[in-house]
């Protein structure tokens, strides 16, 4: 179409359409002005609603003339009108108000009006419908009083068991006062495991808290006497609370520790954090010793997965071997190391070796905090030393940066050493230090005369220690002295000599043994000369590795040779490490001389004549010293 | 940590591996064992002009350390050691505003690492912005902290397998603090002034 068509868009209708005139265009009234509209809504107004009539005559008067008015376009007058609506309503309103404050007025007075009450129409009252009712209300009131009453009589009866039984809330209260405990639902779960302290085990410790029942209290009393002398069980207590633990955790555990040499124990450790394994799975135990157990078998089996887990991870060059409940490692050639997780639920069955086994405190002891110091670490982080820094790194690794620590040094810091190894180390360190004392022992046993005793420090790492020996002769211990340190380590043995030498030695005791004779060998030596200095004598060569005479098994003798102050006598002596102490003596100028064709002069007999050796058993005296004191003052007194 | 001595080594018309090569094998003939290898790298960053007085930091690392950032701030007048972190560098990135890196000075000795004895000697090829600019011995000798009292032995030592051409004088860095603790910065100040040789140097091939 050429013709485009005109759209009008318009705004809805909002004013009253006045006229349409034959075209049709709408000629709308014109929009009512403010005053026009209040009057408009005044009209409106309902006055009251006894003057309807009125009002809707009025109404109709109003809209004839608005009618009238409309057609003669006098808008003005049409919104005058409106208003004496209301203005009548309203003078009609005072004149009713004045006639009352009036009749009021009169009333008042008492003496041209009285005000009667009216007789009013009694009002039918049904009367079943008001029973129906009161019984209703009865009812209700009396259900009240029933309940209020029931809850008096338990409370009474509460009260009344309360006296011999302690009561529920407190005893929860003393449980929550050691043990973490939430609500779920409707039920009490308390938390026994060590995780909050840091562990790691996957093992849930969960327990339920329960309020104990009434009918079960008559029922413990009577079997209370027999669990009583079957063992050491804690008296009977009446508790009010009851908690129940899984059923794996129930029993008692702990952990063995044996060392086995040659299929024969050394020595056995038990470790049960509640002591020598008195506690029984008693139904009847005290909450509080019944979830110690508990823990307490949590904690052995966290420890024995720990080490069982770090067993089968370790290279060792002989492998450790998990078999079942056992862990077994050698500490040292032909001596075994066995861990093993023992776990018992029935009550009668105790273990039968407790009694045979003896206890090491130490192993016990080790273990437990071995595990505590991982759980400690887990918790406690160093912390990161710039606060932005990262978290987790120790701080000699955080120190390393700046202190420029070379490779080796870094590499040493990652190290970290499994509770396993730390076990054995500290096993082999005992077995280093019992095999240290029983050579020092034996020596000093076998050896009366020069007097060896050892020193053992009290202060030591569980795998260090550390022993000083001193060898002296008793009678002369301020002559001579020789002392020797011995750091007795994992499967080590470092020695310091009396000169200062560091000697190392391997885990084989024959070595030390061997060691420490050849000290006594050189002790002796040394303490004859020096009394050869008391008494006057000289001292005129002495070697501590003699290399002539009959090869020894061990070591080397040694040797000195003295000569009186005069020099006339001359004593030699040579100990060797396995045959003892040889004395020869040596008269220089002969005290007979005959001439021969070849010594022809007395002189010559100056330039030393024959050993004679001494027979030292058979002189008087206490010890080698002794007798030496007593053969240097004959030889010096003869003279 | 030991003394160390830093010594070129003239490559005398041979290419950089060819020596590197001749000196492996004359360390390996006096029975060394190859141990890894080592880096040490030197970055500068120079202050920019808003600043003021320019100063300029130089970055090293060194294998031998490995989470140790060691920096040396030359002001001009005098040198600041610093060891620290490996957070400097971080730091360093964050300071890019301040202080800029040229790339081109790029300078690092890299090569392998022997292990002798109470001896440790790496066999470097000093490359700047990756040209090749020569070779530089590093010998260690672990047990002495103190230069005075191995730089006989270690002068030997070095003379045994590099001939005549080490010097008979301690370096020039070494010389005042002969009595002196020795640690891992004094190191880092040896390669330092080595790289700042061989940065002025004009190339002496390229490395094949």
């Amino acid at each position: 179409m050429p013709y485009s068509v005109n759209i009008s868009v318009e705004a809805p209708i909002e004013n009253q359409i006045h006229e349409i005139t034959y075209d049709g265009t709408e000629i709308y009234q014109p929009p009512l002005s403010l005053s026009e509209s209040l009057s408009k809504y005044a009209q409106k107004i309902d006055f009251s609603k006894t003057s309807e009539v009125e009002v809707k005559k009025e109404f109709s008067e109003t809209t004839e003339d608005n009618k009238l008015e409309a057609d003669s376009k006098e808008t003005f007058q049409s919104n005058l009108w409106p208003w004496d609506t209301v203005r009548n309503k309203l003078r009609s309103a005072l004149q009713e108000v004045c006639v009352l404050a009036d009749v009021l007025a009169i009333a008042k007075d008492k003496r041209y009006m009285v005000l009667d009450p009216v007789q009013q129409e009694p009002l039918e009252t049904k009367s079943m419908a008001q029973i129906y009712a009161r019984k209703k209300a009865l009812s209700g009131a009396a259900n009240v009083l029933l309940t209020g009453a029931e809850r008096l009589k338990t409370s009474q009866t509460e009260a009344a068991r309360n006296r011999t039984v302690p009561d529920f809330h407190i005893e929860l209260l003393r449980l929550r006062q050691n043990w973490r405990l939430k609500k779920v639902s409707n039920t009490i779960i308390g938390d026994l495991s060590y995780r909050t302290a840091g562990s790691k085990y996957i093992q849930t410790g969960t327990f339920e808290v329960s309020k104990t029942e009434e009918d079960e209290k008559p029922a413990t009393p009577p079997s209370s006497p027999s669990p009583l002398s079957t063992g050491p069980v804690v008296p009977k207590t009446n508790t009010a609370l009851k908690v129940s633990i899984p059923s794996e955790l129930k029993g008692v555990a702990y952990i063995e520790v044996l060392c086995r040499k040659d299929q024969d124990d050394l020595c056995s450790a038990n470790i049960n954090l509640l002591g020598n394994g008195h506690t029984t799975t008693h139904p009847d135990m005290h909450w509080q010793q019944k979830l110690e157990a508990a823990q307490n078998v949590l904690f052995c089996k966290e420890l024995f997965n720990q080490l069982a887990k770090e067993a089968v991870q370790l290279q060792a060059p002989i492998p450790h071997m998990v078999v079942g409940n056992q862990i077994m490692a050698t500490v040292l050639p032909g001596i075994q190391l066995i861990i093993g997780l023992r776990h018992s639920t029935n009550v009668e069955k105790k273990p039968a070796n407790s009694g045979k086994t003896e206890h090491d405190h130490v192993l016990e002891h080790s273990l437990h905090q071995l595990l505590r110091e991982v759980h400690h670490k887990n918790t406690h982080h160093p912390f990161p030393h710039p606060a932005t820094g990262p978290l987790g790194p120790s701080k000699k690794r955080m120190c390393a940066g700046p202190m420029a620590a070379d490779r080796y040094e870094l590499l040493e810091m990652t190290k970290t050493e499994t509770l396993l190894e730390q076990i054995i180390k500290q096993a082999q360190h005992f077995f280093m230090r019992m095999r240290t004392e029983y050579v020092l022992d034996t020596i000093a046993k076998e050896v009366k005369d020069p007097l060896i005793s050892s020193h053992w420090n009290t202060l030591n790492s569980p795998t260090q220690s550390c022993v000083k020996i001193n060898i002296s002769t008793h009678g002369y211990d301020a002559l001579c002295r020789t002392p020797l340190v011995i750091h007795v380590g994992e499967k080590t043995l470092k020695c310091i000599c009396r000169d200062g030498k560091v000697m190392y030695m391997s885990y084989e005791p024959q070595e030390l043994r061997d060691l420490v004779f050849c000290h006594i060998n050189q002790h002796q030596i040394l303490a004859v000369q020096a009394l050869a200095k008391t008494m006057g004598w000289q001292s005129l060569a002495n070697s501590n590795h003699l290399g002539t005479g009959a090869v020894e098994p061990l070591g080397n003798a040694s040797s000195c040779l003295l000569a009186s102050p005069t020099g006339d006598r001359i004593i030699a002596v040579r100990c060797e490490p396995q045959s003892g102490v040889q004395v020869s003596v040596a008269h220089s100028p002969r005290t007979d001389f005959f001439p021969s064709r070849l010594v022809t002069e007395r002189k010559w007999e100056h330039l030393g004549g024959q050993f004679r050796d001494v027979r030292l058993e058979k002189m008087e005296g206490r010890n080698f010293l002794h007798k030496m004191e007593l053969l240097m003052a004959s030889l010096t007194s003869n003279s | 940590m030991g003394v160390t001595i830093l010594q070129q080594f003239p490559t005398e018309n041979r290419t950089g591996p060819d020596t590197i090569e001749l000196l492996s094998k004359r360390i390996k003939a006096l029975g060394a064992m190859q141990h890894g290898n080592f880096l040490v790298d030197c970055e500068t960053y120079t202050s920019v002009p808003q600043l003021g007085h320019q100063r300029t930091v130089h970055v090293l690392h060194n294998s031998e350390q490995p989470a140790t950032v060691f920096s040396i701030l030359d002001t001009g007048t005098k040198t600041i050691p610093l060891a620290t972190d490996g957070l400097f560098d971080l730091l360093m990135m964050k300071m890019s505003s301040f202080y800029t890196s040229k790339k081109q000075t790029k300078a690092e000795s890299k090569g392998p690492r022997f292990e002798i004895g109470d001896f440790c000697v790496k066999l470097g090829t000093i490359t700047v912005s990756s040209n090749f600019k020569g070779i530089l011995v590093e010998v260690e000798y672990k047990p002495c902290v103190v230069p005075a009292m191995c730089w006989d032995l270690m002068k030997e030592f070095l003379q045994g397998f590099l001939g005549f051409s080490v010097p008979s004088t301690p370096p020039t860095y070494l010389q005042n603090r002969m009595q002196e603790l020795y640690t891992p910065i004094d190191t880092i100040h040896q390669y330092l002034e080595q790289f700042m040789i061989y940065r002025k140097s004009p190339g002496i091939g390229v490395r094949t």
